[in-house]
């Protein structure tokens, strides 16, 4: 039997989440001498907890371990039960260049970063001038992994160009989108390697002061950020070859809102206004934080650059499409078995994205929403697209921060925008007219539509107002508001008539057009319906009444004959009209 | 730096490094609307009005904040950018409420400023209420007295008591200032307008033409000037002693008139057309709408009865015995209460209920203390003279049926109810109609047809209309708005330019009966007596004499009414971009609805108020107070569509407050403003 060297549990957010503490703990309680660590994040969430077993015969993992001492014995025996293998088709179009290191290495130890190739590629830069490392860049062609896909090297070079004392170099790591976690997983899982990018943009750009600004949510990304910088500061590494002065590297922890991701609200925000774009030009590079030279990158973007120099600027060049170079990191989420990270070359297809990685059935999605709140929706039939910043953007998405959210056949898209709505008008910061009243009229467009007293020229209205709050509104946020709207009227047009038309809606999403109704030749009388019900719209003969039902779905959760189900309103009982 | 050479709407501009496109259109002379650009702070870039399409790219800019590129194309004025500034504007207008004007003045058919001349009233400055109200009613000494009072039926105090008494300001401000006091004329300026018809429409013509510098004549068939006013309303509500008074001040304005010349008798039109710039047609609506009924011709039509009675100026009138009125509406009132001072015994004889009477509530109130009776959902089937010489009405009893076209339900007939009702004399009161003069074109109702973009009668060159003769019999305060048109059309006629009626926008906060009293904003205590009451003269005079029914209410007493007027017009209404824009770009309030800001204004400084539900968070006040003042007692709180401005721990306006007025001063619209109004 193999010999067991170290034992790695995953303890990023995703995996304590799912019990990982629980089961560190037994696997320390039951370990003996073997040393019991706690790593990030390999991007297999639905995995969680995932523990990985180094044997001198190479790594055995094991997936959905539980937090107790007999599983934890299990593990230690090298058991064949639990084991997991990396899906053969994910496997086959994955490719870990940016994510290498993630999930695999203790994220705050940095002797065992550097074991690992750390650092190798800002050794390699300080002995290049910085013009050079910025030429790199620009031939690597790596562009903004925020969204924007502007290219990095040309903003450093904009950066460079400055003649001045005193330049800004700041880390965004606002991710906001709902269902994006990205960033989040790199900070956690190798924070070395994000500020290692940092650190060679630095010294490319002569920036140096580096602001990391990151939402409050993200705590454990925060502390092991914190651990991390220390550690460079005390080995040293914040003092770039050929300055005289240690950079300055600040942590600035975002209260929440999401504009805060635009940057020049985020430049505001640190330097502590209220978090509100204002009109560009100027540009940050000609004058951001407090009137100083700035340039704002990503953390998925700062992660890709110690990988770019190690491997060399042409090979990375050779990764992807024409116009959009290396790989992306998508976070998989919505109805599909394989919820996640996965990192991918540029220019595979969605389909290979949703279905031979995420494992979504085909023939059971219906879209998937890009690009978190302000991107679009693009429909299955159009799944055999090229990922990449252009081509997604020609179906009215964007390539947003990596969110991928995929939408199953029982999905309503009218309520889907609406989502998508909700939250764009709540956090639009309330500067411009357009994103402020504009989003703000077609939330309660999409709200009134949904609750089935919506007309035609409701819809018309969202064609007309949405195109021109795209042009007028300040920032980004605003700008992309209107897309998910705008996308599933092009995609979905359908849904929508059969809304305002019909009064229906044919996915049985919308609780104001649905009924709920109790098959009585399944029902087994077991009560638990009636029990569950948080209206008492129940009754002791076990028929719903629609008048009063929430529409919640507790009941139809917890019927063990799958005996309610949702029909279009006017077919349950209704006490009102029945 | 060089300067920048780029293209404003094709044309070459060149731009110092750093200004706006904004600053350059300026100098240009081109007038892009925004509401949040001020050059005495840094940028804002909130509204989003001022934008302009850069050509090459698409992209839309914020003008106040994007400097000009080397090259580039600006398109500042197509209909495309015009829609985008438009869309901001209206929806801006959608989380805005207020009201531009005050529900009284917009009620009002000419628009009189009613909250400016109620608040020179209470003031005690009448001098200064006449000045506001001759603006719009150039014959206040009658419509004060006869007017229906459009405005105090949409006045806010009828939320929780009774309306202002309005009308009574102006009547008392004619008879205290009318006769001393005398508009700036303007020297003549050699343009003669020949107007047909002395009656209310064709003096408020020929008064604004006067103050214009037109002269004008007016010729009426009548023997004495007046229209309607002299021969329709009785002298109980409008003494002729006072009438003249009136027209007197227009022949002092130098406004001639010529009584005894009709048309097509010893009038011609063609003659008219010729000799004169223009003609004004302003010739009522006096004919009778019989009954329809076998015997019509043995009733007497209303109009014609009261107007020989007028002729006899009230004197010496046979009395008219037992009198039936058939008809509900003013017309028939002035019948009735007439036939009750000549002797008679006055019975209304009407179709509907009391309810649907078109009559004022207050005409039927005073008609059946004066001892009116009422015979209600009868309507007439034949007249017929008895052998005993009476006159006999056959009427049949009525039942109120489903709400017709007019929103009043339809009276039908009840089958076999059929009774008779004896008298000496019948009225009939049931409606007058237009008589086009020979060559004019009428439309179907029988009314003058005039274009709706010159206001030229049809087929004629310089003839137009105004008044009754246009619209159908019409109150006497609806007559002067339709000569204030006309008079508009005709001086651009007479300029040579093309008529275009004045754009008008207001934003309301809606119509009293949608809303509460914690709805209104309130710039100062209101006061909570009782509406004033006019004192009638006794009744026994009342059904005896012609004598004025009520005297004019004294100063004091209308002074504390006007304690009474809420103020309900926007403090900014004058200065408001928002308005002054939405104006301009044809922008419709509810062009988008949905949720709007709630909450009360914030009062509790004693002299400033910010109103948030008119903000329209451009941020300006803010930068003011911080940038300008140094004081940064304003901040914009919360985000997204609750964003309001506020003040540190929402206590209001802090003691450190200079009340600079800076703010205030900056406001693009009226959210922040004095709680006085001057």
């Amino acid at each position: 039997m193999s010999q067991i060297k170290r034992i790695k549990v995953g303890v990023a957010s995703c995996g304590l989440a799912a019990g990982a503490g629980e089961v560190m703990e037994a696997l320390k309680r039951n370990a003996g001498t073997i040393p019991v660590v706690g790593v990030g994040c390999i991007g297999h969430c639905y995995a969680e907890p995932i523990v990985e077993v180094e044997t001198d015969g190479g790594s055995v993992f094991y997936s959905s371990v539980k937090g107790s001492d007999d599983a934890a014995k299990e593990i230690l025996a090298l058991t064949d039960k639990g084991r997991f293998e990396i899906p053969k088709l994910r496997a086959e179009k994955e490719a870990l260049y940016v994510t290498r290191l993630a999930g695999r290495i203790v994220p705050c130890d940095m002797e065992e970063y550097k074991a690992n190739g750390g650092f190798e590629a800002l050794k390699k830069a300080g002995a290049m001038k910085p013009s050079e490392v910025v030429d790199a860049i620009k031939q690597s062609g790596l562009r903004g992994r925020g969204g924007g896909g502007f290219p990095t090297g040309m903003k450093w070079s904009f950066l460079a160009a400055k003649q001045v004392p005193e330049k800004v170099l700041i880390m965004n790591a606002d991710e906001g989108d709902p269902g994006a976690f990205m960033d989040r997983s790199m900070m956690e899982s190798v924070p070395f390697q994000v500020l290692e990018g940092m650190l060679i943009g630095a010294y490319a750009t002569g920036a140096t002061k580096l602001f990391i600004y990151c939402r409050a949510e993200y705590p454990l990304a925060i502390k092991h950020l914190k651990i991390a910088i220390k550690a460079i500061q005390d080995a040293g590494l914040d003092k770039l070859p050929g300055r005289e002065k240690a950079l300055e590297i600040k942590i600035k922890e975002g209260a929440g809102a999401f504009v805060c991701g635009e940057e020049t609200s985020m430049i505001a925000s640190l330097e502590g206004k209220r978090g509100t774009p204002r009109f560009r030009p100027p540009f940050p590079t000609d004058s951001g934080w407090n009137g100083l030279p700035t340039a704002i990158n990503n953390v998925e973007t700062f992660a890709n650059i110690a990988p770019i120099l190690n491997m060399g600027a042409d090979k990375f060049a050779a990764i992807g499409t024409e116009k959009s170079k290396g790989t992306k990191i998508f976070a998989l989420a919505g109805d599909l078995r394989n919820p996640g990270l996965t990192e991918v070359p540029m220019g595979v297809t969605l389909a290979e994205i949703v279905y031979d990685i995420g494992g979504a059935e085909r023939g059971s999605v219906k879209a998937v929403q890009t690009g978190g709140p302000s991107g679009g929706c693009i429909p299955a039939e159009k799944f055999d697209v090229k990922v990449d910043y252009d081509s997604l953007k020609e179906l009215g998405a964007i390539m947003g921060s990596g969110g991928l959210i995929v939408i199953g056949n029982n999905r309503c898209m009218v309520e889907t925008a609406r989502y998508f709505l909700s939250f764009t008008h709540r956090e639009s910061c309330g500067k411009c007219t357009f994103c402020r009243v504009g989003t703000m009229r077609m939330y309660e467009t999409l709200e009134r539509i949904t609750a089935g007293n919506g007309t035609e020229e409701d819809i018309a209205f969202l064609e007309d107002l949405g195109p021109k709050i795209r042009k007028g509104a300040l920032c980004g946020l605003g700008q992309t508001a209107p897309n998910p709207a705008l996308s599933t009227i092009r995609y979905f047009r359908s849904e929508y008539e059969a809304h305002v038309r019909d009064k229906v809606c044919p996915s049985l999403v919308c609780p104001t057009l649905v009924d709920l109704q109790l098959d009585q030749s399944k029902c087994v009388k077991c009560r638990l319906c009636i029990k569950t019900c948080p209206a008492s719209a129940i009754s002791d003969g076990f028929v719903i009444d629609n008048a009063s039902c929430l529409k919640c779905n507790s009941c139809l959760e917890v019927c063990p004959k799958k005996a309610i189900r949702r029909v279009p309103r006017g077919e349950g009982f209704n006490s009102n009209n029945q | 730096m060089p300067d920048i050479n780029f293209t404003i709407d094709g044309k070459p501009q060149t731009a110092a490094p750093g200004e706006t496109i904004l600053s350059v259109t300026r100098r240009m002379g081109l007038d892009i609307p925004t509401l949040c650009y001020n050059q005495k702070i840094s940028r804002t870039t909130a509204c989003f009005v001022c934008v302009v399409k850069d050509l090459k790219t698409g992209r839309f800019l914020p003008s106040c904040s994007a400097c000009p590129t080397e090259g580039q194309q600006i398109d500042a004025s197509s209909e495309e950018v015009v829609e985008m500034r438009r869309t901001a504007l209206n929806l801006l207008l959608s989380e805005h409420t207020g009201d531009c004007e005050a529900p009284c003045t917009m009620a009002c058919p000419a628009h009189a400023s009613v909250e400016e001349y109620v608040r020179a009233g209470r003031k005690g400055d009448f001098l200064g209420a006449l000045k506001i109200i001759k603006k719009r009613i150039p014959l206040p000494m009658s419509v004060g007295r006869v007017c229906p009072r459009f405005c105090e039926k949409d006045c806010r105090r009828n939320i929780d008591s009774k309306p202002v008494s309005i009308n009574d300001f102006k009547r008392l401000s004619a008879d205290l200032h009318y006769d001393s006091y005398m508009e700036d004329l303007p020297a003549l300026n050699g343009k003669k307008v020949a107007i047909v018809g002395a009656g209310p429409a064709g003096f408020a013509a020929a008064y604004d033409l006067r103050l214009a510098g037109v002269e004008c004549v007016l010729f009426d068939k009548q023997p004495e000037a007046g229209g309607m006013l002299r021969y329709g309303i009785p002298e109980f509500r409008l003494p002729k002693a006072i009438l003249r008074r009136e027209l007197d001040h227009f022949r002092k304005m130098g406004i001639t008139w010529e009584c005894g010349r009709e048309l097509g008798k010893n009038l011609s039109l063609d003659e008219l057309k010729s000799s004169y710039d223009a003609v004004i047609l302003a010739v009522g609506s006096w004919k009778a709408s019989s009954m329809r009924i076998e015997g019509d011709e043995l009733a007497e039509m209303g109009i014609d009865w009261l107007g020989a009675i007028a002729e006899k100026n009230w004197n010496g009138c046979a009395n008219p015995g037992k009198t039936l009125i058939v008809g509900g509406g003013n017309t028939a009132m002035d019948c009735t209460r007439t036939a009750i001072r000549l002797g008679g015994e006055a019975t209304i004889v009407y179709r509907r209920t009391r309810n649907e009477m078109p009559a004022e509530a207050v005409e039927i109130e005073e008609a059946v203390e004066e001892g009116a009776k009422l015979q209600l959902l009868t309507a007439p089937v034949r007249l017929y003279r008895k052998e005993n010489g009476k006159l006999s009405l056959v009427c049949q009893k009525m039942v109120l049926g489903e709400p017709d076209a007019s929103g009043r339900r339809k009276p039908e007939p009840l089958p076999g109810s059929e009774f008779e009702m004896e008298a000496d004399t019948v009225i009939a009161a049931i409606g007058q109609r237009t008589v086009a003069p020979a060559g004019v074109a009428a439309t179907k109702r029988g009314d003058l047809e005039v274009s709706p973009e010159t206001l030229l009668c049809t087929g004629t060159d310089n003839v137009f209309a105004a008044g009754d003769c246009v619209t159908g019999p019409k109150t006497v305060v609806e007559s002067l708005a339709s000569a204030h048109r006309t008079a508009d059309a005709v001086l651009a006629f007479l300029d040579g330019r093309a008529y275009v009626p004045a754009p008008e926008f207001n934003v309301s906060r809606g119509h009293w009966s949608s809303l509460k009293k914690d709805d209104l904003v309130y710039l100062h205590e209101v006061s909570e007596a009782e509406r004033v009451k006019p004192e009638l003269i006794p009744l026994e005079e009342r059904k005896t004499t012609f004598t004025e029914i009520s005297p004019t209410i004294p100063a004091e007493k209308i002074m504390k009414e006007g304690e009474r007027c809420i103020e309900c017009s926007c403090t900014a209404k004058s200065d408001c971009k928002l308005k002054k824009y939405a104006t301009l770009l044809g922008c419709d309030p509810k062009k988008y609805t949905g949720e709007r800001p709630h909450g009360a204004p914030d009062t509790r400084h004693p002299v400033i108020i910010y109103d948030r539900m008119k903000c329209v968070r451009c941020g300006t006040c803010v930068k003011v107070c911080g940038e300008i003042i140094n004081k940064h007692l304003l901040a914009p709180m919360n985000r997204g569509f609750k964003t309001v401005v506020g003040t540190a721990f929402n206590t209001g306006l802090p003691l450190s407050c200079k009340e600079c007025g800076a703010c205030i001063e900056e406001c693009p619209v009226g959210a922040l403003d004095w709680r006085i109004k001057d």
